[in-house]
């Protein structure tokens, strides 16, 4: 989660210059398909969202809730630790129990999975959203919209986010997190977006068709919306796709510390955090949300870069 | 070069004017009554209302705000009369915790912090650059495929993660490292060294990571660049080509981002330190933030924000002695 | 007044802090969770050498008129001397109060309103100045200083003052407490307060010669009447204690004094502690911790270490207070229902399994004088009886359930306890809402029943074990509920039971209050207005060459009694 900042700095270096005309559609996704990295990672996340999105079926499978207590699969003599190997993994509990409670482990990393990509994908929506609107507003119609909307970036951009994030959200009383979550993480995130689509929409403005379009007496809007905004398309997806790691990887670390989303909702950053104690006795137990959460980030991080291959062939590969 | 300075200058006092305000509203202005929280558990209104005075909690918004500066830059005086309490610039008043000057917690523990952090930027610059480099000039091959695949596991695996796994590994199966321990350098430098290993490893992993890839794709590119080809073309041997020509302007953009990293670290630092018990200002910040101790977690955010803008000035000025393509202009 | 939580209390010039941290331990150290191997953790010590006592957390403060909390209790037996004590952890009965600078436990006048002391001879400060009935009558009025005296309220509470009366820096010497010559104290009580003999054995009773003590003085420097004194203070990372010669053992019964030093290490966190109590390398064969944490015990497995476990039982009560001021919880079949239906068992895993808690049925815990055994809401292995619950819930016309807020503190343990209890009560559809508070604030918040919501779960800890005096009355004396810091979470004001506190109070033979007491936790508990869930204890893992492990639930909270702990050989390490 630290390298969010760095991270985007690079991609922002390399992302794909507008592409005036056609989108490059179906032949890029066809490309994209058959490159088996991608097609691993595209397939990781469809597994997770599919997980996320039916959690409560598949947890009828699977026999226990995120929330069922299991009194039998812990000793409570030795301070509740799970009862068998691999953190009490069998038949029962698949992926074995959490140490106390005896909740299932399998369980709340599935509905775990609901809360890393509903607040990933809405810090994603909102961070496009702003990002886009201002990062056009301001190379559009550059001036003083241009000078403020660039200050508040830079303002933004200069800190170190993580720390600002837990700041505001240690200060603010617990009230809805997860909608906290996804504000404090796109008022941080919206900036490098913004920055991208500032560049890109400034020289775009310039362009003939933008001219010609207002020479025809186009308003303001119709040419942002008409004759900009489909030329950012492959930037913004690329940018988006590896926005959505680094908030990944930010819910969960601020979950990890304790400011995330608030029990008994089961996270994944929550559940490593209070594996820490138990890493040396039960190891399957910050084994398996790490494993998850690591997967998840990598699939998003490599499916961004060939995204951007794709769509970028003079890019950085 | 004076006036740029001196723009320069200006421009980071306003920034860190900025980021006092932004702090001081979201801890004095959105969180719940601070002089509530000091108060506790054997509070009445009475109590209340004096700490409200001793913080200067019943003043206007804006003459706290100018109080909270004038702290910062001149000290400042908590409560009147007898019972005031003289707090000396650069006052970030006291924890709610343990009652010491935020600012001396601060300072005794950024030693630890500071090895943490200069141990792992000089494994990640390494890492990161070799790696990289690797990477470029043997393109295409197993050794390139090798350290991108290990890179891109760095950028995807949380270091809270990757402190665990390395902690089970290393620790607790194959017993190679003892649990890290509070020891200087100077009383037993073996152990020091075995305790802050994994440290390093754990917060470098990520930035290697980053540096690998940003190095590669530049030296790639620079390779590329004409006059690269005009030097080889000139018969010049590769080796010297890469060393002479290639590697300084591939290099600069790492040196930029190197700046600010560091300059940042304090949040990686957190984390870091937290998983490892390392008793840095990362887990102090980490503690308070458990223990909701509104003060440090104000005090070390100004700090972390104060490093990154100064920072910033410190890479501007070495970016123009790295690169003379640059110049200094007043944006 | 004393809660589960230490208060860990901080002045900014008159500010005043206060916040928490989860004390435990208890009083039985024959009671090894281990198997009793052949190393005795109770020999005799060896006279010499430095203990070193590793912890997280600072202790509140040095100054005893502001500390007030089990973890600091214990500090400052070592450094200060009051009045009367708890009786040593080794003692016939631990939880009784023993004389210590006095030569008895006091004698009250046939009205019970005056009580006077003789200190005894010989006692003298750290700079070798004699103690004398001024020097503790000076250190009592510092409890009445609004900015000192933050710490145990019972002196302000029971001694009779001027009105207005602010401490000795601003209103001049108490002139209430009568020092007739130098051995002699008398003190005035606003009414007759049979424990009185107990009272004095509090923080706030430390003697100080004349005119010390004034502002922050004692933030880091102390004037010590005990065995150690101060030899350096790095607050919030070490304390080192060194003898002081001017204390005369002859003079004390209580404290044994065996090492030379201790050395308290501060500030390392509680995975570190274990780590390298478990290592047991150097000097950390010589160290102590309150306890270690319930994922280390399952690392201990080696016939060796399980010799070393010791259990601590706590003193402490944590318990769910039902707001019977709320819909529907001003029915008392609801809160009985619920009462019946928590899984107890659950709790129990989640505050560390049986080793770490002991169920709790009653309202006192097992260690404090009074205790009486009796489970009024039974349950299978206390799984919680679901079918009884849900027929008074009919009863009571709530058969589909209801919703309740649950107030707790963003602390994990207490988060799995309630996580516990929200599983139990959803079978009844009892929908339990989890309202997390910070921890700086949820005192504040549950203690003032304007914000207080349906329920929460706290602690309490008795100011002295030897009664229930300090137990019930403060939780359940409907006449004691205040607007803020309230401590009756349950806001139960039941006339019968007001009165049968007046009348127990009032009674001067102290072993048939304790009976009374226990019957009246029964009474109390009929109405249900708490659900007590466990008494949680510490294990302690104490270094090989330590030895006189045995808690104190008077001056400890049930950790290990300090003043009886030693080395067998002072040499290692």
């Amino acid at each position: 989660m630290t390298v969010l900042p760095t991270e985007l700095e690079v991609v922002e270096k390399s992302a794909p210059p507008a592409t005036a005309g056609g989108a490059p559609g179906g032949r890029s996704l066809r490309a994209l398909v058959r490159d088996p990295g991608a097609a691993l990672a595209g397939g990781y996340i469809l597994l997770i969202v599919l997980m996320a999105l039916f959690a409560p079926l598949i947890v009828r499978l699977s026999g226990w809730g995120p929330y069922e207590f299991d009194q039998q699969a812990i000793d409570p003599d030795l301070a509740g630790v799970p009862l068998g190997g691999w953190g009490g993994a069998g038949a029962d509990h698949w992926f074995g129990v959490e140490p106390g409670s005896g909740r299932d482990i399998f369980a709340r990393i599935v509905y775990g999975a609901r809360v890393s990509m509903l607040i990933a994908l809405s810090a994603t929506a909102l961070t496009t959203l702003l990002g886009v609107v201002l990062g056009m507003l301001a190379g559009y119609f550059g001036g003083r919209v241009d000078w403020v909307i660039s200050r508040v970036m830079d303002f933004l951009m200069a800190f170190p986010a993580l720390i600002f994030m837990i700041a505001i959200l240690s200060a603010l009383p617990a009230g809805n997190r997860s909608v906290m979550l996804v504000v404090v993480i796109s008022l941080f995130g919206w900036p490098y977006l913004a920055r991208v689509v500032r560049g890109q929409t400034m020289s775009l403005a310039q362009r003939e068709f933008v001219e010609a379009a207002r020479a025809s007496g186009a308003g303001s809007a119709t040419i942002v919306f008409r004759e900009i905004l489909p030329n950012l398309r492959s930037t913004i997806i690329v940018l988006t796709t590896l926005a959505v790691p680094g908030y990944i990887g930010t819910e969960a670390g601020l979950s990890f510390l304790g400011v995330g989303v608030v029990p008994p909702t089961p996270s994944w950053g929550q559940m490593i955090a209070s594996s820490v104690n138990w890493y040396s006795v039960v190891p399957s137990y910050f084994a398996i949300p790490g494993a998850f959460l690591f997967l998840l980030v990598l699939s998003f991080t490599v499916l961004g870069d060939r995204l951007r291959a794709f769509l970028d062939p003079g890019g950085l590969r | 070069m004076a006036r740029y300075l001196l723009a320069r200058l200006s421009g980071v006092v306003l920034i860190l004017v900025l980021v006092c305000l932004f702090t001081f509203t979201v801890f004095f202005v959105l969180s719940p009554d601070p002089a509530v929280q000091i108060c506790g558990k054997n509070c009445n209104p009475e109590l209340i209302e004096r700490i409200r005075g001793n913080l200067g909690l019943d003043e206007p918004l804006f003459t706290q705000f100018t109080t909270f500066l004038g702290g910062l830059f001149a000290g400042r005086a908590y409560g009147t009369g007898e019972g005031a309490v003289e707090c000396a610039a650069p006052c970030l008043g006291y924890s709610f915790q343990s009652s010491q000057p935020v600012w001396e917690m601060i300072t005794e523990r950024l030693p630890v912090t500071v090895t943490v952090a200069v141990g792992a930027a000089v494994l990640w610059l390494l890492a990161g650059v070799v790696g990289g480099l690797v990477g470029a000039l043997r393109q295409g091959t197993w050794w390139d495929r090798g350290a991108m695949v290990i890179a891109l596991s760095g950028l995807s695996i949380p270091n809270y993660v990757f402190a665990l796994v390395l902690q089970y590994v290393l620790v607790v199966e194959l017993e190679w490292l003892p649990f890290p321990q509070a020891v200087t350098l100077a009383d037993d430098p073996a152990l020091w060294f075995q305790s802050y290993l994994m440290p390093w490893i754990v917060l470098a992993f990520a930035y290697a990571s980053v540096y690998a890839r940003l190095t590669r794709a530049n030296v790639i590119d620079t390779l590329e660049e004409n006059f690269v080809r005009t030097a080889r073309a000139k018969g010049l041997p590769r080796g010297q080509v890469i060393r002479r020509h290639a590697l300084r302007p591939a290099l600069t953009p790492v040196a930029t981002i190197f700046g600010m990293d560091f300059a940042g670290l304090l949040g990686g630092a957190l984390i870091t330190e937290k998983v490892f018990g390392i008793n840095g200002v990362g887990k102090m910040t980490a503690d308070a933030i458990g223990r909701n101790d509104q003060p440090v977690i104000m005090g070390v955010t100004l700090l972390a924000a104060a490093f990154v803008v100064v920072g910033n000035v410190v890479v501007d000025l070495v970016y123009t002695a790295l690169d003379p393509r640059v110049r200094l202009t007043v944006a | 007044m004393k809660r589960t939580v230490l208060a860990r209390t901080a002045a900014i010039a008159a500010a005043v802090l206060a916040l928490g941290a989860c004390s435990n331990g208890g009083p039985d150290p024959s009671e090894g969770s281990g198997q009793n191997g052949g190393v005795s953790y109770t020999d005799t010590p060896e006279n010499g050498g430095t203990v070193y006592v590793l912890q997280n957390a600072d202790f509140s403060y040095l100054d005893p008129a502001r500390g007030f909390d089990g973890g600091v209790n214990n500090f400052y037996r070592l450094v200060y001397r009051t009045l009367t004590t708890p009786a040593p952890g080794n003692a016939d009965d631990p939880s009784s109060i023993v004389p210590d600078l006095a030569t008895d436990l006091g004698t009250p006048s046939e009205d019970g309103l005056t009580w006077t002391f003789t200190l005894k001879e010989g006692v003298r400060f750290q700079d070798g100045s004699p103690i004398t009935s001024a020097d503790v009558k000076f250190g009592i009025s510092r409890a009445w200083d609004p900015e000192l005296g933050i710490g145990s309220p019972y002196a302000r509470q029971v001694i009779d003052a001027p009105e207005g009366y602010e401490g000795p820096y601003r209103s001049g010497p108490l002139e209430t407490i009568e020092t007739p010559d130098e051995r002699t104290i008398v003190f005035h009580l606003r009414e007759p307060y049979p424990e009185f003999g107990s009272v004095v054995a509090q923080n706030s009773f430390v003697p100080f010669p004349e005119g010390t003590g004034a502002g922050d003085e004692f933030i880091d420097e102390i004037i010590s009447s005990g065995p150690y004194r101060l030899d350096s203070y790095t607050p919030g990372s070490s304390i080192r204690l060194v003898r002081n010669e001017e204390w005369d053992p002859e003079t004390d019964d209580v404290r044994e004094a065996y090492p030379d030093n201790w050395e308290f290490v501060i500030g390392l966190d509680a995975a570190t502690i274990d780590e390298r109590l478990l290592a047991g390398q150097g000097n950390d064969a010589n160290a102590i911790s309150l306890t270690i944490q319930p994922a280390t015990l399952p690392r201990v497995q080696t016939p060796q270490l399980q010799e070393r476990l010791k259990r601590m039982e706590g003193i402490c009560q944590t318990y769910l207070g039902l707001n019977t001021t709320k819909e529907p919880l001003n029915d008392v079949r609801v809160r009985q229902a619920i009462n019946l239906a928590v899984d107890r068992a659950a709790v129990q895993n989640a505050s560390g399994g049986t080793q770490f808690a002991d169920i709790s049925t009653t309202i006192l815990p097992r260690t404090v004088s009074g205790y009486r055994d009796y489970d009024l809401y039974p349950s299978e292995e206390h799984r919680g009886d679901q079918e009884a619950a849900r027929a008074l819930l009919e009863e009571a016309g709530y058969a589909d359930g209801f919703d309740l807020t649950l107030d707790i503190r963003s602390q994990p343990k207490m988060q799995a306890q309630a996580e516990a209890i929200q599983q139990s009560l959803e079978p009844l559809g009892i929908n339990v809402e989890l309202n997390v508070i910070d921890v700086s604030s949820y005192y504040e918040t549950i203690g003032t029943p304007a914000l207080q919501n349906d329920a929460a779960i706290t602690g309490w800890c008795p100011d002295w074990a030897s009664s229930a005096s300090t137990f019930l009355p403060p939780l359940f004396d409907g006449r004691g509920i205040t607007d803020v810091g309230n401590p009756n979470l349950a806001q139960l004001n039941d006339e019968n039971i007001n009165a049968r506190i007046d009348e127990i109070r009032a009674m001067t033979d102290l072993d048939a209050a304790n009976e009374q007491w226990g019957l009246l936790d029964e009474e109390i508990m009929e109405l249900s207005p708490i659900v007590p869930l466990a008494v949680e204890s510490g294990i302690t893992l104490p270094g090989e060459n330590i030895t006189g492990i045995y808690a104190n639930p008077g001056s400890a909270s049930g950790g290990i009694d300090f003043v009886l702990v030693g080395l067998r050989d002072p040499e290692r390490g």
